[in-house]
């Protein structure tokens, strides 16, 4: 017994105190805590990306990748690491309002120089003005997404609507109607981060507010008048959406039993997936792409609700070496040739300029329509409100639905949140 | 232990208990195996079948790619080997030096001792996520940061309350009296230790272990934050490499979950008999 | 024991290891907490002296104030009503019934299943439409009594609660393992006594696992209620309307928000919270060690 334990106690030392293998020493390595990675759609691509790139400067710089697949777990240990002064070399962000923060504290590459050196010339129109910290861009947007509804036409032919509503009274006609016949009209979730409703709240915010929703903050009476909308719209949701996750409402609109389904353009990949044909028809073939309704009496008209999906940032480096570097590799992945060929295998959306490939499929092109017809695009309320309002919007939904709060109660809860934190 | 119980014919009241008594524990053994049964049943299905299907229907053709999936695309098998070596390491270190512990703070009068001990537990209470950035800062500055040692170090260290707790409740209930013999035959505090007290905690130790090696196990998020290197990672992250902010593959993931209890079920039904060996050599209560 | 002078070496030798590992990885990390407790920080910017207003924002903040409700009606259900369950399961289990080895095993599998397939299963019992519970209650022709479990103010946290209480493996093995050290003579000489099953399970099992496994356990099921977390946040994420919320759940909310000041005051008070409840639990078992005339009786016999 007590030989035995002498061993292990004696591998357990060996193993513990064996780091891993250094590097040689003139390679440059970068690290990359990615999310890019497992079952994300951009993840084969950036793969092979990152290969090539390593390939190409084989000896000089290594792109190390650290694989991140759970979002929060990843979001929680870039804070921990940034905190304690140990900013990976690049990094992902997709916290919009923290960048204020993290750009004043000092610690992230000032990128501005090389973007004002001919690279900004890649990136869409007006992409800097907006995210900048007083003139400096320490963090890039690079992922954009668009959020407008995706309806099932099939459901639509059978309920007898020819055509996606124009207006909220409209959608609500479309809502009985659906209901009527024994469809859901939406999924909503308050379950998890409540995702879906957030969207939906962030489009109906849009509709009655428009291009200025976001001026006094949650003052705006707009956002009390869009709690009742969307209260209203539980009733079209199927049962349970108070308890339901993002697993629920993906599954009923897969099961195509509910008619419109709101989410990010990353889903686009799923509606061609053989997996979720039915009958050998593929769920796209049954799809559209519909706009945001009007709002009786609101500002919305011609709005779009997008957000920046993904930030690209590296920690400030003291050997221009390095920082050459990271700039040489951030350059490699926001190039216009890859990024088109990223756009067409992930579906995703970027705020780089490139030409999009012949082979994007339909329904990405027409999300794409929608997001250059666009007269003018406001934050979705996740990137426009601190992570506060997120973190607490499924109790303020859940309370709203549940009879617990009304409207100016819902959006009073919120706005407690982000005071707490600040 | 005699199995010289006697058994009269069972009537009235007794049958009834008897059957109360076999309604208990078969409703306990379908409650707990229905998880488990749930589980592989849905590691089986398609993602389809998953989300759009009812939760409790059999899958029209057994999905073993989930399981190759698994097994290739993440990488489990080097993982389950991280967990087991960690695992085990930090549950075997930890033993050692909380029934060390637990002996002093157990058989000794000195000052300071209660004081100690409530420190001990109140450790068990420390939620353990407020502290990710002074265990990120402590790691790093030991230079443990991305290696076995350091996870080891940190499982080690916040098991040290529960286990001492544990196995501090065993060594008490161990007569007094049993030490007292034996310090006045001569024994050392070694002596002691060694073959009287830790023999007669068994049970206790046993109880801690599996507590800590469960806890390692199932330890998740700094087996994230303190390992950046593919090569040290654990199976609680390749459980989750099918997650995604977006797209979950759910049936993959099951699978995932699947192969990672294989280990702690086989090893826990092999430890079991080790606490039955335990035992029948154990101290009489009385 | 009295210390000896001669043992004072090795006792400090052997205490020495588990004291340095307390003293790194709790008391100063602990000492950390407390003072983030009383700034405002986010981690990033400088951090702002704010003395006590933390724990006054904490106090006014209802969700807060339900999460300590919750975790101390978890940790008195845990404690009296779970860990009794598993004793009369250890009690059963120890009598060696038919296929004894089995069933402990088959109990103490879901301690070993990742938290995260339990909570997927019991969101899917639970589910409204599809769910198995629902779907009982409607065969039985209690369709109105069906709902959405998880998602109702009302019923989301005893649904929580009680899925989970009936998950007593690990502490039946604890007791089990206690029980069997029991000498088996004073169950025979209390059997010729003509004393049932039952009454020397009350009579002689229970006192004398009480001041052992029976505290232990009540500790231990009392602190896990109180440090609940994944459950709750795989399950309902703390909704409906904050309503299943608990405090490490509210802690780690404040975390996303990278609100340490607020998210480090729960911990303080959550550490307190839980001395409270165990320096209660011992004093409720303090005391009490009486000997039953059953055991008195049955250790005359057996000398």
């Amino acid at each position: 017994m007590k030989k035995t334990l002498a061993i292990l106690l004696a591998l357990v030392m060996v193993f513990a105190l064996a780091a891993p293998a250094a590097f040689a020493d003139d390679e440059i390595v970068i690290n990359f805590p990615s999310v890019w990675v497992g079952t994300d759609s951009k993840a084969p691509y950036m793969a092979q990306l990152i290969e090539q790139f390593n390939a190409e400067n084989a000896g000089q710089i290594k792109v190390v990748v650290e694989e991140q697949t759970d979002y929060q777990a990843a979001r929680d240990k870039l804070r921990t690491t940034i905190t304690t002064g140990n900013t990976p070399d690049l990094c992902i962000l997709d916290t919009t309002y923290d960048i204020l923060a993290y750009t004043e504290s000092g610690k992230f590459m000032d990128l501005t120089p090389y973007l004002e050196d001919g690279w900004g010339e890649d990136f869409v129109d007006g992409t800097f003005d907006a995210w900048n910290v007083d003139g400096k861009v320490c963090f890039l947007p690079f992922e954009s997404a668009v959020f407008t509804p995706i309806y099932n036409t099939r459901i639509f032919e059978e309920i007898g609507w020819d055509h996606f509503p124009a207006t909220y009274d409209e959608f609500f006609q479309f809502c009985e109607d659906a209901k009527a016949a024994g469809y859901n009209a939406m999924g909503q979730m308050a379950g998890e981060n409540a995702w879906s409703s957030m969207l939906w709240y962030s489009l109906i915010a849009e509709a009655i507010g428009g291009k200025d929703v976001y001026a006094d903050g949650l003052d705006n009476p707009a956002f009390v008048e869009a709690a009742e909308v969307l209260k209203h719209m539980y009733d079209y949701t199927f049962e349970g959406a108070l308890s339901a996750g993002a697993g629920d409402v993906n599954g009923h609109w897969l099961k195509r039993d509910t008619a419109i389904y709101l989410n990010g353009p990353w889903w686009v990949a799923n509606l061609y997936k053989e997996e979720n044909a039915v009958d050998g028809v593929l769920l796209a073939d049954d799809c559209e792409v519909a706009a945001n309704p009007v709002y009786e009496g609101g500002q919305g008209e011609g709005g779009l609700v997008t957000t920046v999906q993904a930030f690209l940032a590296a920690a400030k480096q003291d050997d221009p070496a390095k920082e050459a570097a990271v700039v040489k590799f951030i350059k490699y992945i926001t190039d216009p040739q890859h990024v088109s060929e990223l756009a067409l295998s992930s579906g995703a959306m970027f705020f780089v300029k490139y030409e999009p490939s012949p082979d994007t499929n339909v329904i990405s092109q027409k999300l794409t329509e929608v997001a250059n017809n666009a007269d003018f695009t406001i934050l979705h309320v996740n990137g426009a409100f601190p992570t506060a309002f997120s973190t607490e919007f499924p109790a303020a939904v859940s309370a709203l639905v549940g009879g617990q709060v009304d409207a100016q109660g819902f959006v009073d809860q919120l706005k407690m949140a982000i005071e707490m934190a600040e | 232990m005699s199995e010289t119980r006697l058994r009269p014919k069972l009537r009235g009241k007794e049958l009834i208990l008897a059957i109360l008594r076999w309604i208990l524990i078969i409703f306990f053994a379908v409650y707990t195996l229905f998880p488990l049964i749930w589980l592989v049943v849905s590691s089986l299905k398609t993602n389809f079948e998953f989300l759009a299907g009812s939760p409790f229907a059999l899958p029209a053709k057994p999905q073993w790619v989930n399981y190759t999936n698994a097994l290739t695309v993440a990488g489990l098998g080097r993982m389950l080997f991280n967990s087991v070596f960690v695992g085990l390491s930090a549950t075997v270190v930890n033993i050692i030096v909380a029934s060390m512990g637990a002996y002093c703070i157990s058989r000794f009068r000195f000052k300071g001792r209660e004081k100690i001990f409530t420190l001990f537990t109140a450790g068990i209470l420390v939620p353990l996520n407020a502290l990710m950035v002074p265990y990120f800062v402590i790691i790093t500055k030991l230079g443990l940061i991305n290696t076995y040692g350091g996870m080891i170090l940190l499982y080690t260290a916040i098991g040290i309350p529960m286990s001492t707790f544990l196995i501090r409740g065993l060594m008490d209930s161990i007569p007094m009296e049993l030490e007292e013999a034996a310090y006045i035959d001569g024994c050392g505090f070694y002596a002691r230790f060694f073959h009287i007290i830790l023999p007669l905690s068994r049970t206790g130790i046993v109880t801690a272990a599996t507590f800590e090696f469960l806890t390692c196990w199932n330890e998740f998020v700094f087996a994230n934050l303190l390992v950046s290197s593919e090569k040290l990672r654990t199976i609680q992250v390749g459980i989750r490499y099918f997650t995604n902010q977006f797209s979950t593959d759910y049936v993959s993931m099951y699978a995932a979950i699947v192969i990672s209890i294989v280990p702690s079920i086989v090893g826990y039904i092999l430890f079991q008999e080790q606490i039955i060996a335990g035992m029948t050599s154990g101290a009489v209560k009385g | 024991m009295k210390l000896e002078r001669s043992d004072r070496g090795p006792l400090y030798a052997f205490l020495g290891p588990a004291i340095v590992l307390m003293l790194v990885f709790f008391v100063i990390p602990v000492i950390y907490v407390f003072v983030v407790s009383l700034l405002k920080w986010n981690g990033i910017s400088a951090p702002v002296f704010r003395n006590i207003r933390n724990y006054t924002l904490l106090f006014k903040d209802t969700a807060f104030k339900r999460s300590v409700i919750n975790n101390v009606i978890w940790a008195l259900v845990a404690g009296f009503i779970q860990v009794p369950l598993a004793m009369v399961m250890a009690i059963i289990l120890s009598r060696k019934p038919k296929g004894w080895k089995f069933f402990r095993t088959v109990y103490f599998f879901p301690q070993v299943i990742s938290g995260i397939a339990l909570a997927m299963l019991w969101r899917a019992i639970y589910n409204a439409e599809t769910g198995l519970l629902n779907g009982i209650l409607r065969s039985i022709g209690l369709g109105s009594v069906a709902c959405d479990w998880l998602g109702g103010i009302k019923t989301a946290f005893p649904a929580v609660l009680i899925y989970w209480v009936f998950y007593v493996g690990y502490y039946m093995v604890i007791m089990m393992a206690d029980i069997t050290t029991i000498d088996t003579s004073y169950y025979e000489a209390a059997t010729i006594d003509g004393a049932t099953d039952f009454q020397q399970a009350i009579y002689i099992t229970i006192p004398l696992i009480k001041k052992t496994s029976l505290l232990t356990c009540v500790t231990l099921a009392s602190v896990m209620g109180l440090r609940q977390f994944e459950q709750v946040y795989m399950l309902t994420n703390g909704g409906p309307a904050n309503t299943t919320s608990t405090m490490v759940l509210y802690m780690y909310k404040k975390l996303q928000d990278a609100n340490y000041g607020i998210a480090s005051a729960s911990a303080v008070v959550l550490i307190i919270v839980g001395v409270l409840f165990i320096v209660c639990i011992r004093k409720l078992f303090e005391g009490q060690s009486e000997e039953t005339a059953m055991i008195k009786k049955a250790r005359r016999a057996v000398k």
